[in-house]
């Protein structure tokens, strides 16, 4: 296993030494601490393997190409965001080191920049997002906040086929407890209003045709949800192998 | 899916999205104004239905592949080989699913949801591209020179072409096919705004940042920070404008100003048009014909200063 969890790198410091008068206190040696994995479980790989979203994550070489470019990771300078590394945990089945970045994996802004760079054509993004979902749909994360809007989104977009924008907003405002002013409000779906910007409520753009659209959508989307979930979780869950009793 | 264009003068399927009639009418007025000046038709697939973005795939596969479909399928109804989009979102679910629909069991499952909803099948045979890029195709910075009325003269401005619109080039075909932009640095865009005579920064390092908008409301400190980072990274260079081709990066980048004044301060903030606003200035409307007035980061008043009627 070349590449190491982060907890288990060791640096042996030396305060203050100086040798013929030359101070050359630092960091010395790098150790990684040695470990015996016996709750390595391949059901999370097996899992994501499983899902079209996710089912190119074996032809990751580990070579870190979409971390480097991450913008998440680069730019915004969330180091703990390391997409190389949530593949190398879901392939080796550690699910104990995974969960340890349940609020941190949900973060991925979808710019798909390692999709476009990855040279052994892993969907990246998708992988990555299909992690989080198992870590959802397991119970191990809470259902983070990018969910909820996914959620709100498409439960918007099935109800006439076109989103309204406005009550998307309101919606995913109340899931989060957030409340924009009133009177700002006001002031903006005014503006909006008398520019043709605003269609929300009796206003709202309706695709013709979709009363007999929707219901196949909405029993697509049920079974789909409840598939991943029994998938993960239920009597037919994927196999577990080696799990410790 | 099969590369067929059509014929090479097809008036194009033309995909608004719910951003174009919804939040970016501006772009959508600016876009149909620069189109029939320069002597371009679309025809508007009616009763189109959202895409589903980057959204619906995170809960489900088959919902992220049937909702472009449908859409795919109404433009082939209408006799169309070549589909275009004003959306960097749309473009990439779009591609997006027609990438899924390459794989035939795919394909058969899907068009059974699609009759099963009263959709026409789809299968196969429409291309998509996004505005710009029909634009530079078959206007080109030549033709677009010879229609400028009043050129942006003494405007210096930064290409931000945003995250999606030239990436995956696995979905887009971007970068592989004859006629489309390259995925890392592309250019189509300063080469229209350098035909309309503006000065563009065309190593403006920002180009295809993403702007946060996928988290726009749901992870406010980092759809701010990339906001602000496509501004400040255009300041730097010395733009007085930044001009966007997606609606959910313009809005969800004027969405953030109050945010980005309070964290980085006024100076950081530069207005931001749709590119297509700024070429419609150049080919002869006024800045209210192009809706400028509707930006929130108020380039109307901007131009106006610099004596654009």
């Amino acid at each position: 296993m070349p590449i190491v969890e982060p907890s288990l790198v060791e640096v042996q410091r030396t305060e203050k030494l100086a040798l013929d008068g030359i101070d050359v206190s630092g960091d010395w040696n790098t150790f990684l601490r040695s470990r015996v994995h016996t709750d390595l479980d391949l059901k999370v790989l097996e899992w994501v393997q499983s899902q079209p979203q996710g089912e190119t994550i074996s032809r990751c070489w580990q070579c870190g190409t979409c971390t480097a470019g991450c913008c998440m990771h680069t730019d915004f300078g969330l180091e703990e965001f390391n997409p190389r590394y949530f593949i190398y945990l879901a392939q080796i089945g550690y699910d104990e080191e995974l969960r340890k970045y349940v609020d941190t994996i949900w973060r991925c802004v979808s710019c798909n920049k390692c999709v476009e760079r990855c040279p052994k054509g892993v969907k990246v993004e998708e992988v990555v997002h299909t992690i989080g979902t198992y870590l959802e749909v397991t119970g191990i994360a809470k259902e983070s906040p990018a969910d909820r809007f996914d959620r709100a989104y498409t439960e918007n977009l099935l109800r006439r086929g076109v989103l309204d924008e406005a009550a998307l907003f309101r919606t995913y405002e109340r899931l989060e407890g957030r409340k924009t002013p009133t009177r700002e409000l006001l002031r903006l779906g005014l503006s909006m209003l008398l520019s043709g910007r605003l269609h929300t409520g009796p206003l709202a753009h309706r695709a013709r045709g979709w009363g007999r659209m929707k219901p196949v959508l909405t029993r697509l989307m049920t079974e789909d949800l409840r598939r991943r979930r029994d998938s993960a979780t239920g009597p037919g869950a994927v196999a577990s192998p080696g799990r410790r009793p | 899916m099969s590369a067929s264009r059509g014929p090479a003068d097809e008036v194009p399927a033309y995909y608004p999205g719910c951003s174009l009639d919804g939040l970016g009418k501006a772009y959508e007025v600016s876009c149909q104004w620069v189109l029939r000046r320069l002597g371009l038709s679309l025809d508007r697939i009616v009763d189109y239905n959202c895409c589903g973005a980057t959204e619906v795939k995170n809960l489900s596969q088959e919902v992220s592949v049937v909702l472009p479909a449908r859409n795919l399928a109404l433009a082939r109804g209408m006799g169309r080989h070549q589909v275009v989009a004003a959306c960097n979102g749309c473009v990439y679910s779009l591609t997006r699913a027609n990438d899924a629909l390459s794989d035939e069991p795919t394909r058969g499952r899907i068009n059974d949801h699609l009759t099963a909803g009263g959709s026409p099948r789809y299968d196969g045979g429409a291309s998509v591209q996004h505005v710009l890029e029909f634009i530079h195709n078959r206007a080109g910075p030549e033709r677009v020179r010879h229609s400028v009325k009043r050129p942006l003269a003494g405007l210096t401005v930064a290409p931000y072409y945003g995250c999606l619109y030239s990436r995956p080039k696995r979905y887009t075909g971007v970068g592989l096919t004859p006629g489309t932009d390259d995925p890392e640095h592309p250019e189509f865009l300063d080469e229209l705004l350098t035909a309309c005579g503006a000065t563009v920064l065309t190593d403006y390092s920002a180009k295809t940042i993403c702007c946060g908008g996928g988290h726009a409301l749901s992870d406010l400190d980092v759809s701010v920070a990339f906001s602000a980072s496509v501004m400040n990274e255009a300041k730097r260079a010395g733009a007085d404008l930044v001009a966007t081709i997606c609606p959910l990066g313009q809005i969800n980048i004027e969405n953030n100003l109050d945010r980005i004044r309070q964290t980085y301060g006024t100076e950081a903030i530069l207005p931001v048009a749709y590119f297509t606003q700024l070429m419609a200035l150049a080919l002869g409307a006024s800045v209210k014909e192009a809706r400028l007035k509707d930006n929130f980061s108020r380039p109307d008043l901007f131009l106006r200063g610099r004596g654009f009627p």
